[in-house]
């Protein structure tokens, strides 16, 4: 087990190292010359030369690489291009945490709600119920993150005045002094993610009660809440697990969706921005985050999956 | 098709899914020939008039421009765009992904490997910062950029369809009557792998659908004057309060469609994996 | 027989919807099972025997109906509500599955799923539910019944995992044990133990048993009455002997014949078949369920049609077809069977016993072959150095456990893996090792039928398609029409008609898809056809006459065969000569009947001791092997049988690879005993 976690913890160091490398080589690919863009079209070639010295940019794309990269590691992430002489991480990691925040909150709602539905309706399949929590399941999963937010808002804010349009922080203010805030963000993404889980959890629990493992279970007679929360939860929990996991990356790349619709001062409108104003270490930056966080939580998921599961945690010989 | 018609008289949600999807296809086809506004036109009279007043059955934008007019002509794009992506993606997911799979060992690993670092970017992120770098969205763009961010989900997809058939005997049985690769791959394999990549093909026309409204939301993709659901959207946000059907309309346009597709793909998925 | 019946089945009847309309399952079915009885009940599949184990459970999909009576102690279990049955389920009636690994939950521990039945039913606490778990795992024989009770069922073996579950059936005393196929998937050794085991339960926990399985030779091993079903229906039960030795009903008497048992040979016989295969029922079939299929059918059948007590205790839905043989002796039947001029073998025929006599000339040789599968850090020697002939015009049979390496042989020879070592020499010369580098006329020559017809003809090709492609590729025929003549002149061979031509796979009944496999190998002349478990996926009738047809097929082409085979009266049946391989390496090599006699290689008699008999007159002491094949990445440096062995001498045995032992020109053995100690009792 140990040496498992290991091999793991190296995988996901490796990957991050390659996705360092693909994003630096996707910005480089961006076309026209970072200096004139920052300085505008009308700007002498002497200014555009000396910023580009200045810059770096007339080094090799390896030696620009390993200064990014290094720096990247002692916590520097350069300076934003657009907002002269902003060094990004002095603005990067607010953003991050009211994303997290954000993000946590839904996750709050939505890993519950749809693991209690998707069992429901695994155990009720073919049911009315089953045919009601699937359809809504379906009808969330197919919906764009702002068309339920648009929808959301136009009950809630429009309609029955309770939340705010926007989600914008007053100046002076924290997050933690306005949550009401978070509610139609937060509901948002559950929406998407509630569809996409408990239809996974439906499936799983279906799947597993045709099982022969829990028909044996049933013909032991054993009590129905015994068979269904001993023996077929604890199996078809672990593909949920997993799909949780891997969809933490697919969670944040929805906020910028989310995030931009409220207004949410998050690292995904920050996104957003520095992609139209083509602001490239800031770019750089975010999608190097988004992606951290994916290579992240799937190792996690991985290492979970293979503690829950005890066909991997025991994997060894068979005992005579 | 017997086995279909089956099923789709047990599965009315599906019926009724083929049949808003082909009223949409209706309506991008006929539509815009019967149209009494152009979509572009502004009506400096009724500014955010409300559905109904002034001939506009679903009422105007804030610049005077008709709802109805805009969506039906905003339906043309959306569903030649996706449904593009989907094939594009799923032709090249298939090539890669049954190449992967068939060659197997380390081609394979390394393949998986790759797929796996392209995925960690999501698509949406992956194709916003492409697309708003270059500043290029025109049809073209768009839907290469999209067909890309899409295809290592399809070619994950091909493989896994690929991996059921591979092991069967009837591949052994034309590897020792020294069939190509290429045979064994389409002509053997193929057939036999349609069910889970015709179900893929439709979840990612929905998908598709979903991206390029999104797309359309963060002011990256199609352009004006080609009038985008997702962009119809953001526009008059602003104006939810005083005309929320501007925001409504289009918003439910795009439910209605994604929901249509993927009822049909939730319909295929029973039909052609899960029943056999 | 006198005391009043424990369980008992009243008209019986399942219903399942489908889309062509209703399917009936089980139909009009009644018997009792008495106190302390076993009842065997045997059928081909689809026949309802598991649906009938089901239905008494009240455990069947939502949309099947029942009707009928199931009376338990006299209270029909049919009426019983959900909760009403809990309370019966596992604890007075109790279940043991086929497959013991998937019926045992891959997250819980064994000692939880053991425990947790006392804790439902007899209220037992923590500990005194494991001490009861303890105790009867360790009645079960087990040693450190601990141990097994921290595992994870994946951690345990097999053979253990079946026992754990006959445990777990125990645990509350059931009045009622009603095991489903419960050795099926087991190895024929590890069967042997579980049968034992099985045989001995119903006097030591004073219960009853009903018993379902495919293999005639099972039940009679374990049952006091067999009861025969076929599509639905109950068509003859009675005492086992007389069901055996004398069965009324043509079906039974027809199951019993197609099963290749000791003594018979394909020399002296063909084997017996039935026609056709089993269908399924529509709700509005009525009559013999038999008709179609019967060689006994007369006008009038339908209405003389019904379960009656032919002898006190023997029931049968037939009575006319053998009347004129009353009164009936075995020893005539018997007589009559060895001859094989048993008269309702259609078609039989004797062949004359292949002569190579004056030195047969070999066509393959296997040289030191080895395939090594290698993962991560661990090596499988599933064969390490393996030598043998086989000869022109002959039938080599292949035998072994899973695992021993038979099928990786066959995939070698046949090209589908190339060998790590050694050479393999085909009709005089060397031939390369795999597909990709064998030439046109190799790939011709050698064919391959797989065990699963099902998997090996692709589901989206018709037939015709299936069989001219190897035409227009290995024999390159160009023309459309001359293909499709041949391609019908192939299917007549294996008795199927041009219209064959246009279906697909999914409309072939098992029998019909192997035939097809069948014709598309003989469409390229082979010289060498290797079957991998060619009849193991079918019905016993349906792999007689698949059997019939292999031999009538090499007859006529004087083609040689590779008979790879878990069932070693299969083997017998079809083999000139007989390989028995084990972990890998080669244990005996001879002719059949030098190694189905004595002196026996150790594990060659475990095996023929262990083979269940079909003739229940035919019981002697039994060898039983302990545990099951050591890890196959464990390399070995003496013989591969060592541990399990029962003749093992000493440490020689696994120190030493044993020496090859010529017994005869034609026979030798590997193993450090001498040719005396290799004696034993004639098995088969």
């Amino acid at each position: 087990m140990a040496s498992l976690v290991l091999k793991k913890l190296g995988g996901m160091a490796l990957t991050l190292v390659a996705m360092s490398l693909v994003i630096f080589m996707l910005v480089e690919l961006i076309p026209g010359d970072a200096a004139q863009r920052i300085l505008g079209q009308s700007a002498t070639p002497e200014a555009v030369a000396s910023l580009r010295e200045a810059m770096g940019l007339d080094d090799p794309a390896l030696a620009r690489y390993a200064r990014w990269a290094g720096g990247v590691l002692r916590g520097d992430l350069g300076e934003s291009a657009y907002m002269r002489g902003v060094r990004i991480a002095d603005i990067f990691w607010r953003r991050v945490g009211a994303s997290i925040t954000l993000a946590a909150a839904s996750f709050l709602i939505f890993v519950p709600l749809s693991i209690v539905f998707g069992v429901l309706a695994g155990i009720r399949a073919g049911k009315l119920s089953d045919s009601i929590i699937s359809f809504f399941g379906l009808a969330t999963m197919a919906l764009p993150e702002f068309v339920s937010g648009i929808l959301l808002m136009a009950l809630f804010s429009v309609r029955l005045k309770l939340l705010p349009i926007a989600s914008m922080i007053p100046m002076g203010e924290s997050l933690w002094q306005n949550l009401e805030i978070l509610v139609l963000p937060a509901l948002s993404v559950t929406f998407v993610m509630f569809g996409y889980v408990s239809r996974m959890q439906r499936s799983a629990m279906i799947g597993v009660m045709k099982s022969d493992y829990v028909r044996a279970a049933v013909l032991k007679g054993l009590p129905r809440r015994r068979v269904i929360f001993r023996h077929a939860l604890k199996n078809a929990l672990l593909p949920t697990v997993t799909v949780i996991g891997m969809n933490m990356g697919w969670l944040f790349g929805g906020l910028i969706v989310v995030e931009t619709l409220f207004g949410y001062p998050g690292l995904g409108s920050l996104t957003l921005s520095a992609v139209k104003t083509l602001d490239l270490p800031l770019i750089e930056a975010c999608v190097l985050f988004i992606t951290a966080v994916y290579v992240i939580s799937t190792t996690a998921t991985d290492l979970l999956y293979g503690f829950l599961n005890p066909r991997i945690r025991f994997s060894g010989g068979a005992y005579e | 098709m017997n086995k279909l018609g089956y099923a789709l008289r047990r599965n009315p949600a599906a019926a009724v899914g083929l049949v808003a999807l082909a009223a949409w296809v209706v309506l991008a086809l006929v539509g815009p020939s019967v149209l009494r506004f152009s979509h572009t036109a502004m009506d400096m009279e009724s500014q955010l008039s409300a559905p109904g007043l002034n001939g506009h059955a679903l009422g105007t934008d804030a610049l005077g421009r008709d709802i109805l007019s805009r969506i039906v002509y905003g339906s043309r794009s959306i569903l030649s765009v996706a449904l593009l992506t989907s094939l594009f993606s799923s032709v090249a997911g298939v090539a890669l992904g049954f190449s992967a799979g068939y060659f197997g060992g380390k081609i394979d690993a390394a393949f998986m490997r790759f797929l796996d670092i392209l995925m960690a970017i999501p698509p949406l992120v992956l194709s916003m910062v492409v697309l708003g770098a270059l500043g290029d969205s025109s049809v073209g763009a768009l839907t290469l950029i999209v067909s890309i961010a899409y295809t290592p989900a399809t070619a994950r997809v091909a493989r896994s369809a690929l991996l059921s058939c591979k092991s069967l005997e009837y591949v052994d049985a034309a590897r020792l009557r020294g069939e190509s690769h290429a045979y064994i791959m389409f002509v053997e394999i193929l057939p036999n792998a349609i069910g889970p990549i015709l179900v893929e093909v439709t979840a990612r026309f929905a998908y598709s659908i979903m991206m390029i409204a999104s797309l359309g939301f963060l002011g990256v993709g199609l352009q004006p004057p080609t009038p985008d659901w997702g962009m119809m959207v953001i526009e008059n946000k602003t104006v939810i309060r005083e005309a929320p059907w501007a925001v409504l309309y289009p918003s439910l346009a795009i439910a209605s469609l994604v929901i249509a597709v993927s009822l049909i793909s939730d319909f295929l998925a029973k039909a052609l994996i899960h029943d056999e | 027989m006198t005391n009043k019946p424990l369980l008992s089945v009243r008209n019986l009847g399942v219903r399942f919807p489908s889309p062509d309309g209703e399917v009936v399952a089980v139909r009009d079915l009644s018997f009792d099972l008495g106190r302390r009885e076993t009842l065997g009940v045997i059928g081909e599949s689809g026949c309802g025997k598991s649906t009938l184990s089901y239905a008494i459970m009240d455990y069947l999909s939502a949309g099947a109906r029942r009707s009928g009576a199931v009376l338990f102690k006299g209270q029909d279990l049919l009426l019983k509500s959900e909760r009403e049955m809990r309370e019966i389920r596992g604890n007075r009636i109790a279940m043991v599955y086929q497959n013991p690994y998937s019926a045992l939950n891959p997250s819980l521990t064994i000692g939880e799923q053991l425990d947790e039945v006392s804790r439902a039913h007899r209220n037992l606490g923590k500990d005194e539910a494991r001490e009861a778990s303890l105790t009867t795992l360790r009645e079960l024989s087990l040693g450190d019944p601990e141990g097994v009770a921290r595992r994870y069922p994946h951690q345990i073996s097999g053979g253990i995992q079946q026992r754990v579950c006959i445990a777990m059936a125990l645990l509350c005393r059931p009045d009622i044990m009603i095991l489903d196929e419960p050795t099926t998937a087991l190895d024929v050794t590890t069967e042997a133990v579980i049968l034992d085991i099985v045989a001995g339960l119903k006097e030591r926990y004073d219960m009853s048993m009903i018993y379902i399985s495919h293999d005639i030779g099972i039940v009679n091993k374990v049952s006091d009455r067999v009861a025969v079903m076929y599509r639905g229906e109950i068509v003859e039960h009675g005492p086992q002997e007389r069901i055996y030795e004398r069965p009324e009903h043509p079906y039974t008497r027809a199951l019993i014949n197609c099963m290749p048992r000791a003594g018979v040979k394909k020399e002296l016989t063909a084997l017996n078949t039935i026609p056709g295969y089993v269908k399924r029922r529509s709700a509005d079939e009525e009559g013999c369920p038999f008709a179609e299929r019967c060689v006994k059918r007369s006008p009038g059948c339908e209405d003389d049609y019904g379960l009656a007590e032919l002898e006190p205790g023997h029931f049968a839905a037939c009575g006319r077809a053998y009347a004129d043989e009353r009164p009936w002796t075995r020893e005539a039947e018997a007589a009559a069977r060895a001859t094989g001029a048993v008269p309702e073998i259609a078609g039989a025929e004797v062949r004359e016993a292949t002569s190579d006599e004056n030195g047969p000339e070999p066509l393959l040789s296997l040289r030191g072959v080895g395939k090594f599968y290698r993962n991560q850090k661990k090596t499988v020697r599933a064969l390490d150095g393996v030598d043998f002939e086989l000869f022109k015009d002959d039938v080599l049979g292949v035998v072994g456990e899973s695992g021993c390496g038979k099928s990786t042989a066959g995939h070698v020879i046949a090209g589908l893996a190339a060998a790590d070592r050694g050479a393999i020499l085909f009709d005089g010369g060397e031939i390369a090792g795999s597909w990709q580098r064998r030439d046109r006329r190799a790939l011709r020559e050698v064919q391959l039928i797989f065990q699963n017809p099902g998997r090996s003809l692709n589901p989206s090709f018709s037939v015709q398609a299936i069989l001219e492609r190897p035409l227009k590729k290995l024999l390159g025929v160009k023309d459309p029409a001359e293909r499709r003549r041949r391609a019908v002149e192939m299917l007549r061979k294996v008795d199927l008609g041009e219209e064959y031509l246009s279906r697909r796979p999914r409309r072939l009944s098992g029998g019909e898809k192997q035939r097809v496999a069948l014709a598309r190998a003989f469409l390229s002349s082979p010289k060498l056809l290797v079957c991998d478990e060619a009849t193991s996926a079918l019905d016993v009738s349906v792999q007689a006459s698949v059997l019939n047809l292999l031999n009538e097929l090499q007859a006529e082409s004087g083609a040689s065969y590779l008979f790879i085979s878990h069932d070693l009266n299969v083997v017998n049946y079809v083999s000139d000569h007989v390989l028995v391989m084990y972990l890998g390496r080669v244990c005996e090599y001879g002719r059949r009947d030098e190694v189905v006699t004595p002196p026996y290689h150790p594990y060659t008699e475990a095996l023929l001791s262990a083979a269940p008999e079909v003739d229940p007159a035919r019981r002697d002491k039994p060898i039983r092997l302990k545990g099951s094949p050591p890890d196959p990445t464990r390399p070995i440096r003496g013989c591969p049988f060592a541990g399990r062995c029962h003749k093992k001498i000493g440490p020689i045995c696994d120190e030493t690879p044993p020496p090859r032992l010529a017994l005869s020109a034609t026979h030798h053995i590997y193993c450090h005993l001498p040719p005396e100690g290799l004696q034993g009792a004639v098995r088969l």
